[in-house]
């Protein structure tokens, strides 16, 4: 076995056995996580330096040889998610102060799970590694603080939603089977009726875990209604849905030729998930709901990306193709790091200001720990795509993969290519408003009275590093996209460069610059871009260090004559986003419910009466899915005491009809 | 010897306020309370303390603790994420010093209170002692831009109280005073609405129409804003036969100024859209609240103290009576805008019948109570009362209601699920001075 093998099969094995150690010191479990993290990511980057990666080889139970390797486009996803293991796993030394290691253990479990279906090299130990997952993550749900019957209806809601993405997927699976005669990784032509069976049972089934539009009930409600611990929201927000995109990926590797229809259909899930989901996240008033939301709208992103890909391959424009899958993989990466950078200083704030209701929050998150909150500023920077952190660059890559929808031959994907760009466009923009809301409310802004937590570097000093690397992703993005190259080989089956090149006279130096389209479309050089801002900021710096230095003065904020603002007289965070509670009133089914709450005395004229007003939002999906509950909750007793009424004679009836039905139907088949 | 302004009654059975009585006046001592039956249209006055069902009514009128105290009793608000917009009380397009508490969830205002007394100058107590030709003085300068009605309703009050004759000419010239200074005001509604929406020619031009109202007030009374015009001893009024002629032809360019340009206003929707359905006040509760002036007949009550409980000379004039139903903000400037009609048709009548008028003295109307006087007068924004005492012919007691305290409440109300852009809409068409309250 070459040296990356045996690191790749040590990482794995090491994930399991910091699992196993919880048992014996969370300390421990946390620290051999971090290590087998790192080892995970040495292996990732050597596949995608040196090529694909083989590491242990063992015969599986039904024929198939089983093992454990990185192609380029595992070895992406395997890069992501490490990087930000690394992060979580020294964050949760210091954060995890539970009473037992089982959240340790759960923890390093669902590492352990999600490593071994990226790295596996059949469907078999995938689905295995999948469902380990689930159950996993199902445990660290139920380690959450808070009112027991939230925590169970919150895991309940993950668990009915995981099993059945568990069942779509092993559909899709045993399509792949029945249709190419193994669990490897062998690919099915897209005519057959077994392709379209696994393409739309894998769409719903990793669309479930990605949490996309209608199922973002799966994404936010088990992180936000329980609260989950910081460390588990960030693996189930950031890397939990990374492992959809990846078995989406892998699953629509394997169907080449697919008819223009299904990337139309994912282009257009990810629209609606994209709008939706930053639509909820800019009313969302909870510090963990508001990223979950967003992990919503740029899964949706992901898709978008992923279907202009598709729509271009059937329609054989490679370079468009390709450049949409580069962009689909940079921002599967740039996502999750920025992600779990939120969800790590969600937790800072938790720690700080004793809440997760941004309203109460009010900025004594900050606690003094300057490093978290460079970082959270960063990681939500990168989420608003701002100049010049990698969510800036992969967002105008995903836009400029949609311009191009022009250049699609059928007219409906080009109309559909059209409608998503309007709504991804909507989504950009509505997403900088929640991320405002998330820095503003959650650390930046402190009224005179809030309180400030203490700061604790263990906590701070990851998301930091996060931030950092969103900077370098960033500015290096040329560099990143060329490792990426051989991911996006694997999925078109044919070699691929990265979309960088130089564009005559710009004078920026060669590889420097993304180009968007061939023939030239759009150039960005996210290179150039911060050096230009250091320029354009040098002139304000080299002013104030020159010449006003020490002539500010410090002043109480002028408020119209009142005196400086009291408890109670500050903007909220709900008032911030209740312009758009408003405006969208119609898709947000906004309603004010007004209740009086105080005693009226009916002799006086003018007497003040109290009441209690509440603006409330509905997701419609939610009561779908509340209604199904209470339906199957209802058959399911009807059935109980229709045909389990505990009388022997209905039994045997139902055995005889059995036996009946399975002689006829070896007759039948003889 | 004028009618009497009101008629007596008995007190009835407390509790129920019976429907279609407003609200006029309740006098601080609790000497007596005035309201208006508007099915008859006549002013009732029922003497003794005032009951406990009035207290909340009377309440924000009788006032008179010194520092920042809410204008109107208001519901209390509570909710997720609700919080107070404190917006002033130095506050933009306002001309006093006022501070409004907005309770909101954002964007919309849930409950509006307005907060006045930041700059009381305590005129009310101020004048107690003095000699009410001295009190006048302060009196007329509770309000600028109401100055000419503070002063007719004192000066009426107090002859009341005293008994004392005035000549016609002297009513004549007050209604003159009044009725310019009710143009100017009602110019200046209309230019500040048409500020606060941006639109910058027709503000210049209708606040160019104002400023003339000024003008022709300092030609014929020697003062822009009429101080000491109505007093003895003040500036030499010019009223001659060629004064007025001059004033007749300013006012008729003034009128068809106006005419024109309120008919481009009406036309523009950028205007009629932020004024229409803002700031709607019912008509229940216009009438329940004691509103007065255009707010009460925007709501669909016809009452004007100059057609209800006229004194000398508007008994003796013909006056028309503009009236909405509305109640929002576009029914308060139609009604503006139809007096200012009705006004240059009264100037017009004045001028007209000026020589033909016997010089003879007009009695007072008779005193509320021994000393006592009590007049009415409708000013721009609405009625005004003055309660007058004296005591050995210096004054005892001052009681005022201003048209702003009258309509505070009704300003609440109608901001109710405002949002935060109507708030100045809604605010100048009402026509509110804190000063007047803040006295």
């Amino acid at each position: 076995m070459e040296p990356l093998g045996i690191i790749l099969s040590s990482a794995v094995v090491g994930l399991f056995l910091a699992a196993a150690l919880a048992a014996v010191d969370r300390r421990l479990a946390y620290g051999t996580a971090t290590a087998a993290a790192g080892l995970f990511a040495l292996a990732a980057a050597g596949t995608l330096a040196t090529g694909t990666v083989h590491g242990l080889v063992w015969s599986g139970p039904l024929g198939d040889p089983e093992g454990l390797a990185l192609d380029g486009l595992s070895a992406v996803f395997a890069l992501g998610a490490s990087l930000v293991w690394i992060a979580t796993s020294i964050y949760s030394v210091g954060y995890d102060r539970g009473p037992s290691g089982l959240l340790a253990g759960c923890f390093a479990l669902t590492l352990a799970a999600i490593a071994l279906l990226v790295a596996s090299t059949s469907f078999l130990l995938f689905v295995i590694g999948w469902e380990v997952m689930t159950l996993a993550s199902y445990g660290m749900i139920l380690q959450a603080h808070g009112r027991a019957d939230r925590i169970y209806h919150a895991a309940f809601v993950f668990l009915a939603f995981g099993e059945g993405s568990t069942l779509l997927v092993i559909v899709a699976v045993a399509a792949l089977r029945v249709g190419t005669g193994t669990f490897l990784f062998a690919a099915l032509p897209a005519g057959s009726a077994l392709a379209l069976v696994a393409f739309l049972a894998g769409l719903v089934g990793f669309g479930l875990k990605m949490g996309v539009a209608p199922f973002h009930m799966s994404e936010w409600l088990p992180i936000a209604h329980s609260s989950a611990p910081s460390n588990a929201s960030a693996v189930l927000s950031a890397t939990l849905t990374l492992a959809g995109v990846y078995g989406l990926f892998r699953l629509l590797s394997l169907l080449p030729g697919p008819p223009v229809w299904w990337g139309g259909l994912v282009l257009g899930i990810g629209a609606v998930s994209a709008l939706l989901g930053a639509l909820f996240a800019t009313v969302s008033e909870h510090a963990k709901g508001l990223p979950a939301y967003s992990t919503i709208e740029n899964n949706g992103l992901i898709l978008v990306a992923l279907g202009v890909a598709l729509v271009a391959r059937a329609d054989g424009l490679v370079y468009l193709a390709g450049f949409a899958l580069f962009a689909a993989l940079y921002q599967a990466l740039v996502h999750a790091i920025a992600k779990t950078g939120l969800f790590l200083t969600a937790g800072i704030v938790e720690r700080g200001a004793g809440s997760l209701d941004l309203n109460a929050v009010a900025g004594g998150g900050k606690g003094g720990e300057a490093s978290g909150g460079t970082g959270g500023i960063l990681a939500a920077l990168s989420l608003a795509a701002a100049p010049p952190l990698a969510g800036f660059v992969s967002e105008w890559m995903i836009l400029e993969a949609l311009f191009q929808s022009y250049r699609f031959a059928p007219t409906a994907a080009q109309f559909v290519g059209l409608l998503a760009g309007a709504a991804v466009a909507l989504a950009a923009g509505l997403i900088v408003v929640a991320m405002v809301k998330f820095v503003g409310f959650g650390f930046l802004w402190r009224p005179g009275s809030a309180r400030r937590g203490s700061g604790d570097a263990r906590l701070g000093l990851p998301v930091a590093g996060l931030g950092g690397l969103l900077l370098a992703l960033g500015i290096g993005a040329p560099w990143l996209l060329r490792a990426l190259a051989p991911g996006v080989s694997v999925f078109l089956g044919r070699p691929i460069a990265a979309p960088i090149g130089a564009v005559a006279g710009l004078g920026i130096p060669m590889g420097w610059t993304i180009l968007s389209g061939s023939p030239l479309f759009g150039v960005l050089s996210p290179t150039v871009v911060p050096i230009a801002m250091a320029l354009g900021a040098s002139v304000a710096v080299g002013y104030w260090a020159l010449g006003r230095r020490g002539a500010s003065r410090r002043v109480e904020p002028w408020m119209a004559g009142s005196p400086p603002a009291r408890p109670g007289e500050t903007y909220t965070s709900f008032g911030f986003s209740t312009g758009i509670r408003l405006m969208m009133g119609s898709t947000l089914r906004t309603r004010e419910v007004r209740a009086r709450t105080g005693a009226v005395v009916e002799a006086q004229v003018a007497t003040p009466v109290a009441y209690n007003v509440d603006l409330e939002v509905l997701d419609v999906f939610k009561v779908v899915y509340d209604t199904l509950v209470d339906v199957v909750a209802a058959t399911a007793l009807a059935l109980q005491r229709g045909l389990m009424p505990g009388r022997l004679g209905r039994y045997i009836a139902y055995l005889l009809i059995v036996t009946l039905f399975v002689v006829v139907a070896v007759a039948a088949a003889s | 010897m004028t009618r009497p302004v009101w008629r007596e009654a008995s007190p009835g059975p407390t509790g129920e306020w019976p429907e279609e009585r407003a609200p006029a006046y309740a006098a601080p001592d609790g000497a007596f309370v005035l309201w208006n039956d508007l099915r008859e249209g006549v002013s009732v006055l029922v003497r003794g303390p005032v009951g406990p069902e009035r207290a909340a009514v009377v309440a924000p009128w009788t006032r008179t603790a010194p520092g920042p105290h809410p204008l109107a009793t208001t519901d209390a608000i509570d909710g997720y994420g609700v919080f107070t917009f404190p917006y002033g009380p130095v506050s933009m397009g306002v001309p006093d010093a006022g501070r409004f508490d907005l309770r909101t969830y954002g964007e919309r205002i849930l409950e509006a209170t307005p907060v006045g007394g930041f700059k009381s100058r305590r005129v009310l107590s101020s004048i107690v002692g003095q000699r009410p030709e001295d009190a006048a003085l302060r009196i007329e300068r509770i309000a600028g831009p109401f100055s000419a009605a503070h002063a007719t309703a004192f000066l009426a009050a107090v002859e009341s109280a005293r008994g004392q004759p005035v000549p016609i000419s002297e009513l004549r010239v007050r209604a003159v005073a009044q009725e310019l200074q009710r143009l100017h005001n009602h110019a200046r509604q209309i230019a500040r609405v048409a500020e606060a929406a941006s639109q910058n020619v027709g503000h210049a031009q209708m606040a160019a129409l104002a400023e003339e109202m000024l003008r022709l007030s300092a030609r014929l009374f020697g003062h822009r804003g009429l101080f000491g015009a109505l007093l003895p001893g003040g500036p030499p009024r010019r009223l001659d036969p060629a004064d007025r002629k001059e004033a007749g032809e300013r006012l008729r360019r003034f009128a068809r100024a106006f005419d024109e340009l309120w008919t481009l206003f009406l036309g523009s929707r950028t205007f009629l859209d932020r004024i229409q359905t803002t700031g709607t006040v019912r008509r229940a509760d216009a009438v329940r609240y004691g509103a007065v002036g255009p707010t009460l007949r925007a709501a669909g009550v016809p009452w004007d103290d100059r057609l209800r409980v006229p004194t000398p000379p508007y008994d003796d004039l013909f006056l028309s009576l503009p009236q909405e139903t509305e109640g929002d903000g576009l029914a308060r400037l139609l009604v503006r805008a139809g007096e200012v009609h009705s006004s240059l048709l009264l100037l017009e009548q004045l001028f007209d019948r000026w020589d033909q008028w016997r010089a003879e003295e007009v009695a007072p109307a008779p005193a509320v109570a021994d000393g006592r006087g009590l007049a009415r007068t409708e000013a721009p924004s609405g009625d005004l009362v003055y309660d007058v005492r004296l005591d050995g012919g210096r004054l005892g007691a001052v009681g005022l209601r201003s048209p702003s305290h009258a309509n505070w409440p009704l300003l609440a109300l109608g901001l109710h699920n405002a949002v935060f852009t109507d708030f100045h809409f809604a605010f100048e068409t009402f026509g509110f001075s804190f000063a007047e309250t803040d006295g």
